[in-house]
Parts: structure tokens; C-alpha cells; sequence
């Protein structure tokens, strides 16, 4: 097993040089922070990562997460992460100072989650759900919630999860039927839960479960919701007891084996008692103003896959020899000893592919981080909304393009190593089946799409896409001064002219009441939209190395540069043209996927 | 009791090795510098001590403003102070001359370094280190115990180990065995933003000459493409005609 599983230079690169942590840590908010100690902390996680995470990622595939005798047996590690990454500060990192965390920018947060995502997927969610879960009840609910449950998921002595699906509420949340009853201070919870996270396991003294209820009474929809604190055990004055949680199935699946997907039933014996966050009707909204994080995770998680994936098929590629490569004759000496995979053209050509994929999204994981960081902690108001509108119309794409992009470098990364990429003593068939689901949970790929399209495109007329089209122009504008960058500049400017047709092409349903055929294809709208997205972020990159060699910065070799000019231009040729065809289909009047009546599956 | 750690910064394993200068400096871009292992060690070690018998841990390091990170990590892992001699650390001898000043003036009751470090491999400074200041010195050190001002330690030999019993104030060269790697500690987050704001006092070196000049560095010969075979007689045959190592 290849154990280089991330490439730290690449990282700090995107992340001081290509997306400027600077101007996050020149905010007061960040003021403790500078340049060496975020470098000494993404050391100390890659060294925490080689030793808690790294070793045991085959082993959790191996022996999955299962139920046994009403408890959910998880790998022994998973404690062990819980506690040590408690220890470490993984857990508190990045809440605020007064709930005792250590006020770490999200750029930064998000890096060292990368790292340790690209050591052992299977692992970091249980840490990032118990982050999850806390931050909404730092966020809503009232103090005495907080200290209750607070510090210790800070500690990671207990964990959390995030409670939304049911059975035949999925992707569509308005039919959430979970019900909650007053009863005194606290309300009597009564459901079941389906699919979810670090729901249960062996070892965890506590989970804390934000869990999406409907009370007694309240409106059908979306509009009626509300969010609790439902714990496994509720404290009471002498320790814990249990509350009437019970697990009764951990999913088996095909990826993420050790990352347990549990069943729950709340009030089996009508005695599980749940807390109100904030207040009544308002769950939908708290959780989803928490979701930016979680979504940015979520392609986090997808580009950290594809990292581990192009690690260990270019590291394969570099050692296994077979063929041999034509000469300008036209011709192949059989003579000739073999040559490595690594020099044949279609190789080379799905190498770069997923050196593309997976650099390219941690950039955009980088720079949407930066934008909820900007969001937060600028000084000015305006530039706070700014940022916080960039961060919501990239939010779907930072969840979908590494997912969905991510599970193709992947499956291409499969292919490098041939028939030894279809077989278990080789690790990329676990990465195959592991970045599978980072396009279905937290929001399916459909589901962000319609988001992109039907509300993010449109948000308050458009400003959110006016300010990111601005951003990408003064990029153009920025590559122009490169004469060997220019013609990329330019084609990205044909770009954005070809998005202002497809999208008026578009609106013209969305303006006749058609809002159906205006979302039938919001998918390949995202594919085309992520698509230029990504054409940017590399003319971007690309540009800060070429400053790097301008300038002669020695901070990285000049190979190193000389790979990221080379990767920007194979994107470009490569990559973005596909935005022609989807353009075409985008604009093509039929609407295919519209005719129910049509037997079109007889 | 005080102890001083002396710690060197050197380049990861990890990291590609080049050569400039007609192969004689070091090529030290895009390399990750870190603690020289055996001095983490000895620093783990004495953060044993630090808890356990309220010792104070200072770290110093000669070399210039780039190894920082390095001994800010030392900070970070727990050390109470750090000093930086501003200087190249040119050879083993002009090395121990500095750490020798940084000793008399503050007066420390142990010198901990590594038995040698893992770029040059000199394993000069604790022994010259000891000579200069005239201090008890057990090197290759696998085990340390101090007692009031007792110390019982223990050495690797060939075949074996030796125990020694001997008195502060001292320095050892130590390495692996002072604790074993599961012991290492990694610097936590708290830890972190507490070194930023320990203190990292910078001096100036004394007047001191080096001893030896590198003359050429030589890299290990190229590791060629991967040769799969197909059975144990082309196996045999290759390692013993073409590798010559049977
Ligand atoms: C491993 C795993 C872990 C999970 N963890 C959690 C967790 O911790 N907490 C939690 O609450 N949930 C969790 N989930 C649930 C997850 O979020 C849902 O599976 C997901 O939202 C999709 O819901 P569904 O499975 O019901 O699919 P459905 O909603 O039935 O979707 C099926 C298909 O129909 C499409 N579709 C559905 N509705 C529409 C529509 N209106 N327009 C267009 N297309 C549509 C979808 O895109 C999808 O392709 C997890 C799921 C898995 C598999």
C-alpha cells in the first residue's frame, strides 16, 4: 500500500499562495494566527494522521462497522480518534474562544480536515458530525443546553450526529413525521431515524443527536419543523441514564465501512426525552445555516479521495513497466527493455486528469472556506454580505464538483493500475467505493443542482452570480499580463459570455411559469456552471506560478510551477471545451425528461 | 532541576535530496525541515521530566532564522524557552563551542543531545560538548534516571547494554530507548498558539573556528525500474548475476 496518501506541498501552496490565507489571518478575529504556527499545526495533523489514521484504513474496510446485540461495533480506533483528536484540538479548533475552542479560520480548519479525510475517510466524520451538532447548539440554543452538552463533544468524549432523514423523507425533508410532545421543560420525542452517521458505538460514553421533529400541531411542510437535543443518555444529577434511543440496524454498504450508518428509534418506550433548540418552526432554517460548513466538508471529503487515489496510481504508474513506446517509425523494438506505464500517452493523459480533479477542488474547498471565513470576520459590512453570497452560490458546487468529478479521477486512477486496480491487494478499488457516496449524502447531486440553479443563480436578482462573474473577470484580467496565459484568459471570457446565453436561454421558462422544464436540467447546468468554476480556479493557479518563476521564488522547485502551468493548460484542452456540448444540450428546446405521458421505459 | 535540549534541524526523510555547487552544499528547497529524531527523544524525555519532577526545559539550537519553525515546534511540544544561536552550523566542533557558551551562562544541571544527527551524521557535539565544559558524559544513552543529583543511565553496546552510574551535572548523547516512538508527542493546538508567545531569544555567536570542510557529497547510485519475475530460479539468477548480492 503506497503510503503517501496526500501531497502537503500542493496544499500549502493553494492554500498561502493560490488563495491567500493571509487576508483571513490579517483579520482581528484571526489575529493570533501567522504563517508558522498554521504551518506547525498541518505538520503536527499530518504526523497525527500517519499515526492514528493512515495505519488503520484498510482495516476498516475490512472489518466494517456491524450490529451485534443491540450495539453498533465500530473499529476500536474510532474511540481512540474521538478522544486523541479531543486532545489534539481537532474537535474544538474552530469554535470561538468563549465556548472554548481556538477560533480557527475555516481555510484552515478545512486543510487539516483534508489531510486527515486523505489519511482514512472512513474516520474523520465522526469527529466532523460531533462538530456539527455543537455548532448548531453554540449557534441556537439557550445556555443551559450549552453547558450541558458543550464541552463534553468539545472533548470528544461524546460524540453527535445530525438527525434529518427518515424513511420517506430523504431528499424531500417537508415530510419529516418525527413528532414532538410538551412535556414540562422538555418535549417527548417519538420517530424513527434512518441513515445516519456515528449514530451509535461501542466506547462512546454519550451521543448527542440534533434530530428534525415535528411539534404537536404545527404546519405541514418545511415551515413546521423544529430541531432537538436528543441524547442517548440524558444527564441527570447522578451521571447519566438511559433515554430511550435505540439502534436497532447499522446499513452495510459498499464504502465508508467503518463509518457506521445507523437506524434509530426515538420513544420506543415513550420515554425519550428531547430539548427545543431555539425556537419552535424554525429547525429547517438553523440547519441549514449551519450546512455551508458541512457541505464544503462533504467535497472536502470527495477531494480528498481523489488526492489518495492519484497518489497511489501515480506512484504505481512510476513503477510498473509494460510496453513499449513507439518510435517516431512508427515502429516498437521488442528488444528494448519495457518502459513504465508513466510514459505512455493515455496514462500520462489519465494521471493529469486526476492531478486536475483532485488539486483543482482543493482549491475551491480553499477558496469557498475563505469566503465563509471573509463572511464572518471582515470588518466591513459590506464586504460581509459580499462574501457571504459568494459562499452561498458556491456552496452546491463545492459539495458536487469533487464528488461527482472526484469518483471519475477515481475510477481513471482504477484503470492506471490495470487489472491490479480491480483487486484488493491494491488500495484504489477501496477509493472507488469509498467517494461513492459523496454525491448523495448531504443533499444528493439532483438535489444541489436545483439549489444552483433555482435559488442560488437567481438569489436577490442575481447578486450573488454578478459578484462571482466579477471575481472571475478580474481574474482574465489578471492572467492578461502573462503573455503565455492570455489566450487561456481568453477563452475562459468566451466562457462566462457563453453562461450569460445558456442562462437566458433558461430564464425564459423561469419568466413564463415554467418551472419545471426551468429545473428539468439544472444537473448538467451544474456540471456546465462547476465546469468554468474550475477553468478559473486553474488560470488562477497557474497564474501564481507563473508569478513564482517570473519572480524566481525558490519556496518550490521550478518542476513544481512548470506541473501546475501544465495541468492548467491540459483542463483547458482537456476539460473545459465540454461546456460547448453541454451548452447544446442546455438550449436544445425539447424536453425529453418532461414527457410522463410517453411510454419512454416500456 | 534545569535542562537544557539541544536540538538540530534537519531535512525529513522524506524529502529528495539534492546537491549544488558541484556537489558540494546541500540543496535545501522545497525540503521539510524537522527535529532531528534522536533530539526528539531526548526532549520527550525531558518533558517526562518537566512533569514528573518539575524540571524546567529550555531548547537551543544553533543555526539561522529558517530553523525556527523547528524550534518553535520544540516550544509547541512543551519546552519552557528556547535560544537560537544566530549562526551556520558549519561543523561538529564550532557547533559544541556554541552550545558550550549557551551552557555556561545558563546553568544547567543536564545537557541533553542526540547521540548524532541524521543529515551529517557527525556525532561530534555531545562528546566535544562534555570536553568543553568538563562535564560528566555517557553517550549512545538508551535510559535516563536522575535522582536528586544522582543519575543512573543506561548505553547501548555491542551485543548488549551497559548501566552507569554517575552525577549531574551532565550531558548525554541519546537516542531511541530515552523513550520509544509511541512516546512522541504531537504538538496539539493549544500547545501551538502557547509557543507562539514563549519566549525565543536569539544571540549572537562567539567567536569560534570550524574544524573541517566538506571536500564532496556523493548520492547512492539511482534505484532502477521495478523487474517482476516469474519464478524463484530467474529470481535466484538475477540477485546473483545481476545484483550480486547472493
Ligand atoms: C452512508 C450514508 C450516510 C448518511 N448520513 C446521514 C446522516 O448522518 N444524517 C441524515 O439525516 N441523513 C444521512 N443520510 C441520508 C442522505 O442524506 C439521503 O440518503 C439523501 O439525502 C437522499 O435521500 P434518499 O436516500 O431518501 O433518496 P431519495 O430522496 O429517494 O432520492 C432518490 C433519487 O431521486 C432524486 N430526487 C429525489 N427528489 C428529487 C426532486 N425533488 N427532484 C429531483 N430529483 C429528486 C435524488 O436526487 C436521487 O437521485 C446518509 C445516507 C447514506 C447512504
Amino acid at each position: 500500500m503506497a503510503n503517501q496518501y496526500v501531497d502537503i506541498e500542493t496544499l500549502k501552496f493553494l492554500l498561502y499562495k493560490v488563495q491567500g490565507l493571509q487576508d483571513v489571518l490579517d483579520q482581528e478575529r484571526y489575529a493570533d494566527y501567522d504563517r508558522e504556527s498554521v504551518d506547525l499545526l498541518l505538520n503536527s495533523v499530518k504526523d497525527f494522521s500517519d499515526k492514528e489514521l493512515f495505519p488503520y484504513f484498510k482495516e476498516m474496510d475490512e472489518k466494517p462497522a456491524h450490529f451485534k446485540d443491540g450495539e453498533i461495533v465500530v473499529h476500536p480506533q474510532v474511540t481512540k480518534y474521538m478522544k486523541a483528536g479531543g486532545e489534539m484540538g481537532l474537535i474544538a479548533g474552530s469554535f470561538p474562544y468563549e465556548n472554548g475552542g481556538m477560533q480557527l479560520p475555516a481555510m484552515v480548519a478545512h486543510s487539516s480536515a483534508f489531510i486527515q479525510d486523505a489519511a482514512n475517510n472512513h474516520m474523520p466524520g465522526y469527529i466532523g458530525l460531533t462538530v456539527g451538532a455543537a455548532e448548531l447548539i453554540t449557534h441556537f440554543a439557550n445556555e443551559a443546553l450549552n453547558d450541558t452538552y458543550v464541552p463534553n463533544m468539545l472533548t470528544g468524549q461524546w460524540g453527535g450526529t445530525m438527525c434529518l432523514t427518515e424513511p420517506q423523507a430523504g431528499s424531500s425533508l417537508s415530510d419529516i413525521v418525527t413528532s414532538a410532545t410538551p412535556d414540562g421543560d422538555h418535549y417527548k420525542i417519538h420517530g424513527q431515524k434512518i441513515f445516519i452517521s456515528g449514530g451509535d458505538y461501542q466506547g462512546a460514553e454519550n451521543i448527542v443527536h440534533l434530530v428534525l421533529a415535528r411539534i404537536k400541531g404545527a404546519p405541514a411542510g418545511t415551515k413546521g419543523i423544529s430541531l432537538f437535543v436528543v441524547p442517548k443518555n440524558r444527564p441527570t444529577d447522578g451521571g447519566l441514564e438511559s433515554n430511550d434511543v435505540t439502534t436497532v440496524a447499522d446499513f452495510q454498504k459498499m464504502g465508508q465501512k467503518g463509518y457506521c450508518t445507523t437506524h434509530l428509534f426515538f420513544g420506543d418506550k415513550e420515554d425519550c426525552q428531547g430539548w427545543l433548540v431555539g425556537e419552535a418552526n424554525q429547525g429547517l432554517k438553523y440547519m441549514f445555516l449551519m450546512m455551508n460548513g458541512a457541505r464544503i466538508g462533504v467535497g472536502r471529503g470527495a477531494a480528498a479521495i481523489a488526492t489518495a487515489a492519484y497518489q497511489a496510481s501515480l506512484n504505481y504508474a512510476n513503477e510498473r513497466p509494460q510496453g513499449r513506446q513507439l518510435q517516431s517509425s512508427g515502429k516498437k523494438d521488442a528488444n528494448q527493455e519495457q518502459t513504465l506505464i508513466i510514459n505512455h500517452p493515455d496514462v500520462r493523459r489519465m494521471l493529469l486528469l486526476q492531478k486536475a480533479v483532485s488539486e483543482g477542488s482543493l482549491s475551491l474547498i480553499l477558496l469557498t472556506a475563505k469566503y465563509h471565513d471573509l463572511s464572518i470576520a471582515s470588518a466591513d459590512a459590506d464586504e460581509r454580505e459580499k462574501y457571504r453570497l459568494l459562499l452561498e452560490i458556491m456552496t452546491p458546487v463545492v459539495k458536487t464538483y469533487p464528488s461527482e468529478m472526484g469518483k471519475i479521477a477515481v475510477d481513471n486512477g482504477v484503470q492506471v493500475l490495470g487489472g491490479y486496480g480491480f483487486c484488493s491487494d491494491y488500495i484504489l478499488q477501496q477509493y472507488l467505493r469509498d467517494i461513492r457516496i459523496f454525491a448523495i449524502y448531504e443533499g444528493t447531486t439532483g438535489i444541489q443542482s436545483q439549489d444552483l440553479l433555482g435559488r442560488k443563480v437567481t438569489m436577490d436578482n442575481g447578486k450573488a452570480l454578478q459578484l462571482l462573474s466579477e471575481e472571475i473577470q478580474s481574474s482574465i484580467k489578471a492572467a492578461m499580463a502573462h503573455e503565455s496565459l492570455a489566450p487561456y484568459a481568453k477563452k475562459l471570457g468566451g466562457k462566462l459570455a457563453l453562461t450569460q446565453e445558456v442562462l437566458q436561454s433558461l430564464m425564459g421558462f423561469a419568466m413564463k411559469g415554467d418551472y419545471q422544464r426551468f429545473l428539468a436540467d439544472a444537473t448538467p447546468f451544474m456540471e456546465f456552471f462547476s465546469n468554468i468554476v474550475m477553468a478559473w480556479l486553474w488560470l488562477d493557479i497557474a497564474r501564481e506560478a507563473q508569478n513564482a518563476l517570473v519572480t524566481g521564488s525558490t519556496e518550490n522547485s521550478t518542476d513544481f510551477y512548470e506541473s501546475k502551468i501544465h495541468t492548467m493548460e491540459f483542463y483547458f484542452k482537456y476539460e473545459l471545451p465540454k461546456t460547448t456540448g453541454l451548452a447544446e444540450i442546455l438550449m436544445d428546446k425539447q424536453a425529453l425528461t418532461l414527457n410522463t405521458d410517453k411510454k419512454v421505459f416500456a | 532541576m534545569k535542562i537544557l535540549v539541544c536540538i538540530s534541524n534537519v531535512p525529513d526523510t522524506t524529502s529528495k535530496i539534492n546537491f549544488t555547487d558541484g556537489d558540494t552544499k546541500f540543496d535545501t528547497n522545497g525540503v521539510q525541515f524537522v527535529i532531528n529524531p534522536n533530539d526528539e527523544f531526548g526532549l520527550t524525555r525531558a518533558m517526562w521530566f518537566k512533569e514528573k519532577q518539575g524540571a524546567t526545559v529550555h531548547v537551543a539550537n544553533v543555526g539561522g532564522p529558517t530553523t525556527e519553525p523547528t524550534i518553535r515546534k520544540a516550544l509547541a511540544i512543551g519546552a519552557d524557552e528556547a535560544i537560537r544561536v544566530n549562526a551556520e552550523p558549519t561543523d561538529g566542533f564550532f557547533v559544541a563551542q556554541q552550545l558550550a557558551e549557551v551552557v555556561k551562562n545558563g546553568g544547567y544541571d543536564l545537557v541533553i543531545a542526540g547521540r548524532e544527527s541524521i543529515d551529517y551524521n557527525g556525532g561530534m557535539v555531545p562528546g566535544i560538548l562534555a570536553t568543553l565544559l568538563d562535564m560528566n558524559f555517557v553517550n549512545t544513552c538508551i535510559s535516563l534516571e536522575v535522582d536528586g543529583n544522582n543519575a543512573t543511565a543506561m548505553r547501548e553496546i555491542d551485543g548488549g547494554k551497559e548501566k552507569i552510574s554517575t552525577s549531574l551535572p551532565l550531558v548525554i548523547g541519546g537516542q531511541k530507548g530515552l523513550v520509544e516512538e509511541s512516546d512522541l508527542r504531537i504538538p496539539n493546538m493549544r500547545g501551538i498558539m502557547m509557543a507562539r508567545k514563549k519566549a525565543l531569544n536569539v544571540i549572537e555567536p562567539v567567536d569560534a573556528a570550524k574544524a573541517t570542510q566538506d571536500a564532496k557529497f556523493e548520492k547512492p547510485a539511482a534505484k532502477g525500474a521495478v523487474k517482476l519475475v516469474d519464478n524463484v530460479d530467474d529470481l535466484i539468477n538475477l540477485l546473483h548475476n545481476e545484483a550480486k548480492a547472493i
